[in-house]
């Protein structure tokens, strides 16, 4: 057993460094470091248990299809005007998609979890479109808007998970996006309509954005401005 | 058997709920995904634990602490405790992380955990339940039971109960609304204290430094300042705490403080298992002049002197309790009530102190006992902000002072720990830190 030459404390045979100092243990009798030494700790590490919500996601299923069964049916056999139990039961759907996955599987991945939204989000205005047809405006600019927005999200949430690391570069990633998806949701509009291919409305929003993210960048580069900031706007 | 066992639980305490007392209702406020105010209480026996006689003992001991086998639920108005009759937690192999995040609806919605390692048995307890006296009665009815399943003879007394003997209602009272009857509530001094700054470690890892010493050289060495044990204990961290503060060279210093849990049964006739404890501060204010050793010491000896009274504590319970009693905030609904003590605590509780420390003293067990255990662990768990927590216990002439904290930082720990050995008092250092210290 070796005392640590800095702290003066006795030290478990365990430790090749003391803990309090970081001082290396180097005892002139065994200068081999004793790797045989039983750790005093257990070595295994614990995970925080997964809170069970599979009764709530049960209760919210019954109910959505509960819903969904009843309005069908009201809409053949009671109330036989139009497609209107169809708006419900989409709804019931987009509801369930949005609440019940990570209830019922909590690991489930947020890029599928935003996947499947924009899905149920296209399902129900897909049968808003099929109630009411006309000017392919669900093919020719829902669904292209939608597959923008799809894409911008899942990009601002991998920036934001794996390179964002503080408030500032979260902001300025978001305000970069929401930048882009203006541009691309004139283009698109544009598009559908057969105009010119320019920017117009979303290149005032672009260049305010710009502008905001070179701003959030120079706080987030400059750590004097950055704390400055960080004092005088604290919650 | 279990499912005789639950429904023997269930045919003890079905009638029973129980409102949490004065210092459960904060507890679950702090709860979040990263944390939970979750503390150790851990055995030492000579001989390694057998995990199955063990949860044997657990099933045996856990009817006679009704409250231990309780889940949380929310009311409308207030939190309170349910008996849980769902099926007992297993006994688990100890990690090195201990004090995990306890979420309220895992675990069978049980604020237990039971793990064992080697020679050991530890008890992880949500503060709702149970303070840390009311925690060492139910680990040492379960050792004793233990070592009962193992053939020993252990009788009951010295801190083991007899888990045959019908639960007494003053076990589960809420002391503090009982003896809380002050005519006078004093107010509280909120100045900010001190606080360190530290990096936080990952998600899930708690820094364990542990130090025993031998409680007798302990004893001499306080009496020496004409102290007692935690006085000189709590002056050793404010020590460390004012020469860290000073390393950094501060453009202004701030008073430093250390947040110590008082067992009130010591000053009251209460025989509750539940939490009866108030935090007193020792403190000491750098901005006044720069403090010795024997100052500090002197210092924290007047102040606990001071205010450890029954008198004191009364008034300062009363101050508590009326919180619990105004009608006013008795009819705000909970979630308000959460978002206004969280933010209480986050924004001033939680900055008046610089450290915490808490001393159990020392743990009496039976004779015919104390050969089959080697000492007891205390640890006081997560902290809230970035801080160390010092939990201290003796036994069996050895005193374990264990130090937890979420920081890669060890600099309160070091200059704690020198101290000591300045002082003469030789020191024996372990701890689960698998990585350099910065």
């Amino acid at each position: 057993m070796s005392y640590c030459v800095n702290c003066g404390v006795k030290l478990d045979p365990s430790l090749t460094r003391c803990p309090l100092c970081n001082t290396p243990v180097i005892n002139p009798n065994e200068m081999e470091p004793n790797l045989q030494a039983p750790f005093p700790y257990p070595k295994k590490r614990g995970q925080v248990d997964a809170v069970k919500r599979t009764d709530l996601a049960i209760l919210i299923s019954v109910i959505l299809i509960g819903t969904s069964i009843t309005c069908g049916l009201l809409n053949l056999f009671v109330y036989r005007f139009g497609h209107w139990s169809f708006y419900v039961i989409g709804a019931c759907i987009v509801l369930w998609v949005f609440c019940t996955p990570m209830m019922i599987y909590s690991r489930l991945s947020i890029y599928l979890s935003i996947v499947l939204d924009m899905a149920a989000a296209a399902l129900y205005v897909g049968i808003i479109s099929y109630d009411r047809p006309g000017n392919r405006w669900y093919a020719g600019l829902f669904l292209p808007i939608l597959l923008l927005a799809l894409c911008v999200l899942l990009i601002l949430v991998f920036t934001i998970r794996k390179i964002c690391r503080s408030i500032l570069t979260g902001a300025t990633a978001l305000v970069i996006a929401s930048g882009i998806f203006c541009a691309g949701l004139e283009l698109l509009i544009r598009r559908y309509f057969d105009a010119r291919l320019y920017i117009t409305w979303s290149s005032i929003v672009l260049a305010c954005c710009t502008i905001i993210a070179a701003s959030l960048i120079t706080i987030t580069v400059r750590t004097r401005l950055r704390e400055a900031v960080r004092r005088r706007m604290h919650l | 058997m279990k499912q005789t066992e639950n429904k023997q639980r269930g045919q003890v305490s079905r009638k029973d709920w129980y409102q949490l007392d004065l210092s459960a209702n904060v507890y679950p406020t702090l709860q979040s995904r990263k944390f939970s105010s979750v503390y150790r209480v851990g055995i030492v026996l000579k001989e390694p634990v057998n995990p199955v006689l063990l949860e044997q003992a657990f099933h045996m001991t856990i009817p006679r602490f009704p409250l231990m086998s309780s889940a949380i639920h929310k009311g409308l108005f207030w939190r309170y405790l349910e008996p849980n009759h769902a099926p007992l937690p297993p006994v688990m192999e100890d990690i090195i992380n201990p004090c995990m995040p306890m979420p309220f609806k895992s675990n069978n919605r049980y604020l237990i955990r039971l793990y064992y390692f080697e020679n050991t048995f530890s008890l992880e307890i949500f503060h709702s339940l149970a303070d840390g006296t009311g925690a060492l009665y139910f680990l040492r009815t379960l050792a004793a039971v233990y070592l009962r399943l193992q053939g020993h003879s252990i009788p009951n007394g010295n801190g083991v109960l007899d888990i045959h003997e019908p639960v007494p209602p003053e076990e589960l009272e809420d002391s503090y609304m009982k003896y809380a009857r002050s005519l006078f509530r004093p107010k509280r001094a909120q100045e900010k204290a001190y606080r360190l700054r530290g990096t936080r470690e990952p998600f899930y890892t708690l820094n364990i430094i542990s130090g025993t010493v031998p409680a007798r050289t302990l004893r001499e060495v306080a009496s020496g300042y004409g102290a007692s044990i935690t006085e000189y204990l709590n002056s050793v961290l404010l020590y460390a705490l004012m020469k860290e503060q000073k390393s950094r060279r501060p453009s202004r210093e701030l008073p430093l403080k250390i947040a110590m849990p008082v067992n009130l049964r010591r000053f009251f006739p209460s025989e509750t298992m539940r939490n009866f404890i108030t935090m007193v501060y020792p403190s000491i204010d750098p901005r006044m002049g720069d403090y010795t050793f024997p100052e500090i010491i002197q210092q924290v000896h007047y102040y606990m002197r001071y205010y450890l009274n029954n008198k004191f504590l009364n008034a300062d319970i009363t101050t508590n309790a009326a919180t619990r009693t105004h009608p006013f905030i008795r009819v705000v609904p909970l979630f308000i009530k959460d978002l206004f003590v969280r933010q209480f605590y986050i924004r001033i509780q939680d900055k008046q102190s610089s450290a915490g420390l808490t001393n159990l003293g020392i743990i009496d067990v039976p004779d015919a006992m104390r050969p089959h255990v080697d000492h007891f662990e205390i640890l006081m768990g997560q902290p809230f902000s970035a801080r160390t927590n010092c939990a201290v216990c003796t036994f069996g002439g050895q005193t374990v002072i264990n130090f937890a904290s979420c920081i890669v930082e060890t600099d309160v720990e070091k200059l704690f720990f020198r101290r000591l050995v300045q002082d003469h008092i030789p020191v024996e250092i372990k701890s689960n830190r698998t990585m350099e210290v910065l």
